[in-house]
């Protein structure tokens, strides 16, 4: 009693301390000092009309490349913990024929949105990180319905490690034409897609990477679920 | 050469970890050798811009993406980020050749993908210039360190990784609170920029800002009410993993917090900030070494010394003086050779000898001559005794700490350093003048190899002390002159 007391005045303190701190931040008001230029600026720079992804894969791609790097951490790190010689998946209840045959009619389709995302990433709400956490799902779902489905691991696997490849090649590659890592080489150096602005061809190399990020992040959210899923089986 | 190829220090290890899945096939072996001679071309090419920065003298400023800051991210290889980025790229060289004899745990492909990303993250958040690629590089650093923390499966490991794991995810979204409060305030991210508007934020939001930055900060950088996942992380991780956590994972959020610090050094209410950094570091310094104290296994005990030195570091860089952040760069040089001696050589005397309790090192001076040997310049080193290399800079941080008017905390950690002697030499005392149990061991040679390289570099340092001093201040001055910092990025003058 005396614990919980404790700890809701304590936070009580932290909160008005918080708030005290958050009254002194203008909001509402005119402090797009950066966010100016992005607004002003997206479309010629990148050709991308989604400003959100333009800054997170062109001018900020650095970050993004960070949070790939951080996905591809917490799967290898579940894969390393949860690592057996031997694994198996051990469910027990089959489902329901309407569940199994419900997933089944609806794997290709979820898939398909998926893909349909991350491939729009310059153009619609999205990109690469929802359209590959939706494939996932799909995967997901044939884990959930069926007893014994796995994915095929050492492709995903080398799959996961090719796109990751992919990205930091297509950033080296824009070392060696434009002189600086991540550059975008296709809209800048060879300006292709400057008349389609808005189109599925265009947004420099956006939909490249989105593409890159929409496979890795897929494989990888497979590879996480079918770990957890999984039990080690003594020899 | 185009100074943007320094951005092939974090584009090298990524691709590099991106590439074991595909030569997993090959066998453990062939991955260990991969991993040696990636962080040995890593190492190749910090030597370039540490040879660059430091024959020119101006930074090497890298440019994602070309766009220029504070719309793009920039890289800083200061004088300081090209010090360190050196540091961590020999250090992780240095234990990709311990791994061969310290790493037999499966999956070893995992464990190099880990162990790249580690080092690419401490990499990471020493030279980026952005303060939101520092949390995204923080994030790389500190998720590889809980999974490489967990690797050995035992169950204390797993409890070690768990309460960093819960420790860490609460600091960093404090962190995370805390960037996004300064970007409210100000409406950039770019640190030189930062730098720039900082005089005229709102007070209260910076210090709640800065406060909150620090805090989140503190559990990478082990300051203390903060660090109680540090001693068992240390102990349950693999004995290279664990050099690296104290050689540069640390040492990466302690720079960190100085160089966010001293951005913000012309904000009012900057003071009560520092004061309270001083406080908590003098703390990590006693109750740190006091528990080392009372240690049994030497593991732990080597990994509370770590602590303690840690909290030296930090006071130093807190004192806002030019001459306290040179001393506390110039201890992070001299701690991260130490460290990673004493680190490496616990860690081999447990491999050969299955743990690291004290009992084990009863006769080690006959059993293990060269490792013993090893161990106790490592020991005498890291209590500061005169002609090794902490000696002086303890004795620089000390007079520092004196100059700024903090004499209480300078005489806490004064005595704190005689507890540190204390179980130093009950250690060197266990080695050598205790009776031995069982038979002389056959020692490995590449692991013999580093600690003499690592042996001859402690007494060189305490021998010959300027040239690294003077490297320190100029890596020093780098952290400390803002003003310089901010001249040096081209900032573009949006909104200005």
């Amino acid at each position: 009693m005396l614990k919980r007391a404790l700890a809701i005045i304590t936070l009580l303190i932290i909160g008005y301390w918080l708030a005290q701190g958050l009254a002194g931040v203008p909001f509402g008001e005119d402090k797009m000092v950066v966010g100016k230029y992005y607004l002003e600026h997206v479309k010629e720079d990148t050709g991308a009309v989604n400003a959100v992804t333009a800054i997170v894969v062109n001018y900020r791609g650095f970050d993004t490349l960070g949070e790939v790097t951080v996905l591809f951490i917490a799967s290898t790190g579940v894969g390393a913990l949860l690592w057996r010689k031997k694994k198996k998946r051990t469910a027990k209840t089959e489902g329901s024929l309407v569940l199994t045959t419900g997933a089944e009619l609806l794997f290709p389709f979820v898939v398909l949105f998926g893909t349909y995302i991350f491939i729009h990433g310059h153009l619609t709400p999205g990109g690469g990180f929802p359209g590959g956490a939706t494939i996932a799902t799909a995967f997901l779902l044939l884990y959930m319905a069926f007893v014994t489905y796995e994915i095929p691991h050492r492709a995903f696997e080398k799959t996961e490690g090719l796109a990751g490849i992919g990205y930091v090649l297509v950033g080296l590659i824009g070392l060696a034409i434009g002189g600086y890592f991540l550059y975008d080489w296709i809209w800048q150096t060879w300006g292709w897609g400057h008349d389609n602005i808005g189109r599925l061809f265009s947004g420099g190399f956006i939909p490249i990477i989105y593409t890159l990020i929409g496979i890795k992040v897929g494989t990888e959210l497979s590879g996480i679920i079918d770990n957890m899923l999984k039990e080690g089986v003594s020899e | 050469m185009n100074a943007q190829y320094a951005s092939l220090l974090i584009a090298l290890p990524l691709i590099s970890a991106f590439f074991v899945p595909l030569i997993k096939g090959l066998g453990n072996k062939a991955i260990k050798y991969y991993l040696a001679i990636v962080t040995a071309v890593q190492t190749g090419i910090a030597a370039w811009v540490f040879h660059q920065v430091y024959t020119t003298g101006d930074p090497i400023i890298v440019v994602a993406g070309g766009w220029k800051p504070p719309v793009g991210i920039n890289l800083y290889f200061g004088h300081f980020a090209a010090l360190f980025v050196l540091i961590v790229a020999v250090v992780s060289f240095l234990m990709a050749v311990f791994n061969f004899k310290a790493i037999n745990v499966e999956p070893v492909d995992k464990y190099a993908m880990l162990f790249l990303l580690l080092m690419l993250g401490a990499t990471g958040m020493i030279a980026t210039g952005d303060l939101f690629n520092l949390f995204v590089f923080m994030e790389i650093t500190s998720i590889s360190a809980y999974a490489l923390t967990a690797y050995n499966k035992t169950g204390e490991a797993a409890e070690a990784s768990l309460k960093y794991i819960i420790l860490g995810g609460i600091g960093s979204s404090f962190f995370l609170i805390g960037v996004a409060l300064i970007y409210g305030a100000t409406g950039t991210l770019n640190m030189a920029h930062l730098a720039q508007l900082a005089p005229y934020i709102d007070p209260k939001v910076v210090q709640v800002g800065l406060a909150l930055i620090i805090f989140g900060l503190a559990v990478e950088a082990e300051l203390f009410p903060l660090n109680a996942w540090a001693p068992d992380a240390y102990q349950a991780a693999p004995h290279p993993i664990t050099v690296m956590f104290s050689a540069f994972v640390v040492k990466a959020g302690l720079y960190a917090m100085a160089r966010i610090l001293y951005l913000f050094a012309s904000a009012t209410g900057w003071e009560n900030v520092t004061k309270l950094l001083v406080i908590m570091a003098t703390l990590t310094v006693v109750v740190a070494e006091f528990s080392a104290l009372r240690q049994k296994d030497v593991k732990r005990m080597v990994a509370y010394s770590s602590i303690s030195q840690i909290g030296l570091i930090a006071v130093a860089f807190a004192l806002g003086t030019q001459s306290g952040v040179d001393a506390g760069v110039f201890h992070m040089v001299n701690h991260a050779i130490v460290k990673a001696l004493l680190f490496l050589t616990v860690g081999y005397v447990g491999i050969t000898l299955g743990e690291t309790k004290i009992e084990k090192f009863s006769g080690l001076g006959r059993r293990m001559p060269l490792t013993a040997f090893a161990i106790t310049v490592g020991s005498l080193a890291a209590v500061g005794i005169p002609l090794f290399n902490i000696f002086w800079s303890k004795v620089r941080i000390l007079l520092a700490g004196v100059e700024a008017g903090y004499t209480w905390s300078v005489a806490l950690i004064l005595g704190a350093s005689v507890v540190e002697a204390v179980y130093y030499l009950r250690l060197i005392h266990t080695m050598w003048f205790t009776e031995a149990e069982g038979e002389a061991i056959k020692e490995d040679l590449a692991i013999g190899t580093i600690a003499i390289f690592l042996v001859l570099l402690v007494l060189f340092i305490g021998i010959y002390p300027n040239y690294f001093w003077t490297v320190s201040q100029k890596a020093g001055e780098d952290i400390f002159r803002v003003i310089d910092y901010v001249k040096n990025v081209p900032l573009m003058g949006v909104g200005a």
